[in-house]
């Protein structure tokens, strides 16, 4: 035991120290930037200075000597310090030549180019790519990405505003859907630790990127979009052997027929379609999601609350305003395998003595007309919460709020008061329940605005916060598969 | 014989798949139980068969050509005598959809306690390596396609999640009046099948000479699972 153990740590340090620079490289060089006309790669260089990035830019140019106010170098061998990471956007068919005149000067590549083993004509343009970097003496991330995002290393291909470096971790076989992770993620509250587009794979591959986000100390949980794995068999067995020490949330694009296609027996013709993925998920603990919303959301509630895989997440309580909403809730959970039942006879007791208004509902759903929210300036929902958590002990709690029907009948400060009641609740029952925040709007921009300063609010205190309910469901029902797997394979000796 | 020599048989034979002999002898390598039989060339040599076996027995056509044994009229159930044994056999030989197959031989083999009837097998996927699949046998897997996946190699733990997946479920533990049948045995083949010492992690692997696997059925009673049928194609 004590030999796997050395021979895991020292796996462990190597990713680490391998793929350091490449999140945080503290020197960047730029092919394909132009000293005349703007291009891709010098809209990369504005705005990794815009992000923050305070290392060393080296824009790669044939002829020129100057580009965008930086000395311009001939080669990527010529730069005065040894480069960490080189993004490379000029035509495919030039690169292999870059790459080989390096001489072991560079770390990583990354080629955004397309137009390699993505089609039929590009294939063997990639086996020189492959090939010349080898040869180069680097790692070669892509080719056809759009590039890293990685607010400690003050690299970013996209235009964001946000530079704190968060918890998750992200690989991303799709340069778009790449960008729409850290546009919407950001949006909803998500911080990342590092988001990188990989493309083809042609050289590093995700597995490689996951196993480095597992050794990574910043990173909290793991995301990945992925469309193919070539080296499936290694990220099985990578993943397998990690048994989730951090949640992964798995975004599977393109279901294969591959099973199907070669069939000559029972077993091959009930392969197919996706039955691997699952598979996976299942032996790994890995949490499949269908869509990219529920991928955000996953990952948002991750970031947010820690998994407490002794009480595996099953009881909820929802609590809130809107009848109609918490039974439509309780049906959709119950279809996600997550109970939303009655309380028992003292929780129901120690409610009723509240003697709430009429139309407040204490059963569970706990159904508060706003009339009963807003009492005391909202702070009714601590006693209300206080009882629940004392003697109802759900596992999660869902707290529900439809701002519309608040509009023009409250305080501001309800809402408000509302969610620090809570709040304080969740302090005094530490690691009871996991509390999430469902904020419903009807799109009205003052509404919306409105609420979008709460999500932020909440999300820094370490709430997740929904727009609907079964955005909610998924997200706990993904936390539950976590906590589930996580547990038996504690207690598990085969 | 042994594994390797088995399937390096099937290969000078230009085979494609392994006869159900060999799949069975393939399987009794690795542990897992195959009902008692014997092979016979043709009915001359059925008594010296019929002294080492305990009625009622089974007899099975043997032959490359011929995927669908029972469709074609080349499996004879419950046969008790050497003398029904021979009958079944010339009949086979005679019969319009066998009379001109290649045939190797006949199977004859002691009938497996009645049981539930579960399939195993296994696959190779291109970029995750062999796959173990368990379903219960019949309209299950046919027609419902009831079954689970696991990539190999699985762990006891896996092998019971696969079982407790199926929407089956509950026949295993003696729903409508039927008697349990003992899951321990399923997970036992499925272990010896796709476990870490497994058929599947020996002959499914980067080279391995095997594409694909089905048990079929995988005859499971109240204390032990005997497989009935077994194919493996070669790659």
């Amino acid at each position: 035991m004590r030999v796997l153990y050395c021979v895991k740590t020292m796996n462990k340090n190597n990713k680490l120290r391998e793929f350091s620079p490449l999140f945080e490289p503290k020197t960047v060089a730029v092919i394909g930037a132009s000293a005349k006309s703007p291009t891709l790669p010098n809209h990369f260089i504005r705005r990794i200075r815009e992000f923050g990035y305070s290392g060393e830019i080296y824009p790669i140019h044939p002829s020129a000597t100057e580009i965008d106010g930086l000395t311009a170098y001939k080669t990527l061998a010529d730069t005065p310090l040894p480069v960490d990471y080189a993004y490379i956007a000029v035509a495919g068919a030039q690169i292999p030549a870059m790459l080989e005149a390096a001489k072991g000067h560079v770390r990583f590549a990354q080629v955004i180019s397309s137009g390699f083993g993505e089609v039929d004509e590009g294939k063997d343009l990639q086996d020189q790519l492959v090939a010349s970097a080898r040869a180069g003496g680097m790692r070669l991330i892509g080719p056809n990405c759009l590039g890293i995002f990685t607010p400690r290393g003050g690299v970013t291909f996209a235009e964001v505003g946000p530079q704190e470096t968060g918890t998750v971790g992200v690989v991303s076989q799709s340069g778009g859907l790449g960008t729409d992770i850290v546009r919407r993620g950001l949006g909803r509250g998500v911080k990342f630790s590092g988001l990188i587009t990989v493309g083809n794979c042609a050289d590093v591959t995700p597995t490689e990127l996951l196993e480095y986000y597992f050794a990574d100390a910043q990173t909290k949980v793991i995301g990945m979009y992925i469309e193919t794995a070539k080296d499936g068999r290694r990220m099985f067995e990578m993943l397998r052997t990690q048994k989730a020490a951090k949640p992964v949330v798995i975004l599977k694009g393109g279901r294969t027929q591959q099973g199907l296609l070669a069939a000559a027996s029972h077993t091959g013709s009930l392969a197919g379609d996706d039955r691997v993925w699952i598979a996976l998920s299942k032996q790994t603990g890995c949490v499949m999601v269908d869509t990219l919303d529920q991928f955000i959301d996953t990952l948002l509630l991750f970031q947010s609350l820690t998994p407490q895989p002794q009480h595996p997440t099953q009881r909820v309580t929802l609590f809130g305003n809107g009848g109609g909403a918490s039974v439509l809730a309780t049906d959709y959970f119950a279809k996600l395998g997550l109970d939303v039942t009655p309380f028992g006879a003292e929780t129901i007791a120690a409610l009723a003595a509240l003697k709430l208004p009429p139309g407040t509902s204490i059963t569970n759903p706990v159904d508060c007309p706003v009339g009963t929210l807003q009492q005391d300036d909202g702070r009714v929902a601590e006693k209300i919460l206080d009882i629940i958590y004392g003697s109802g002990k759900p596992d999660a709690l869902v707290m529900h709020l439809n701002m519309s029907a608040f509009v023009g009948r409250s305080k501001p400060e309800v809402l408000d008061n509302l969610v620090a009641a809570a709040l304080r609740v969740q302090e005094k029952y530490p690691g009871q329940a996991h509390f999430v925040l469902v904020l419903r709007s009807d799109g009205e921009p003052t509404l919306e605005q409105r609420k979008r300063e709460f999500r932020a609010r909440a999300v820094a205190l370490g709430v997740p916060v929904y727009d609907e309910m079964s955005n909610a469901g998924h997200a706990l029902a993904a936390l539950k598969s976590h906590e589930r797997f996580v547990w038996s394979r504690s207690t598990d000796s085969s | 014989m042994k594994a390797q020599d088995l399937i390096a048989q099937a290969r000078a034979q230009q085979r494609t798949a392994l006869d159900e002999y060999a799949g069975k002898s393939l399987l009794t390598e690795y542990g897992v139980a195959v009902p008692r039989s014997a092979t016979v060339k043709n009915a001359n040599e059925v008594d010296a068969a019929f002294a080492r076996l305990k009625p009622p027995l089974v007899v099975k056509i043997m032959s490359p050509d011929i995927l669908h044994k029972s469709d074609a009229g080349g499996v004879k159930i419950g046969v008790k005598s050497a003398v029904e044994a021979k009958d079944a056999i010339n009949a086979m030989a005679a019969s319009p959809r066998i009379k001109d197959a290649r045939i190797d031989g006949y199977l004859i083999e002691e009938m497996a306690p009645a049981g539930q009837e579960i399939v195993i097998g296994g696959l190779r996927d291109p970029q995750f390596g062999p796959l173990v699949m368990v379903g219960l046998g019949g309209i299950f897997v046919e027609v419902l396609a009831d079954v689970s996946f696991r990539i190999c190699p699985i762990t006891r733990l896996d092998a019971e999640e696969m079982l407790a997946e199926l929407k089956g479920a509950a026949i295993l533990a003696g729903a409508r009046g039927r008697k349990p049948v003992s899951r321990a045995a399923i997970v036992d083949a499925l272990m010896k099948i796709g476990g870490e010492n497994g058929l599947l992690m020996q002959h499914m692997q980067h080279d391995g000479d095997i594409s694909e696997a089905d048990i079929n059925p995988l005859m499971v009673s109240e204390s032990a699972a005997v497989a009935v049928d077994a194919r493996f194609i070669l790659r």
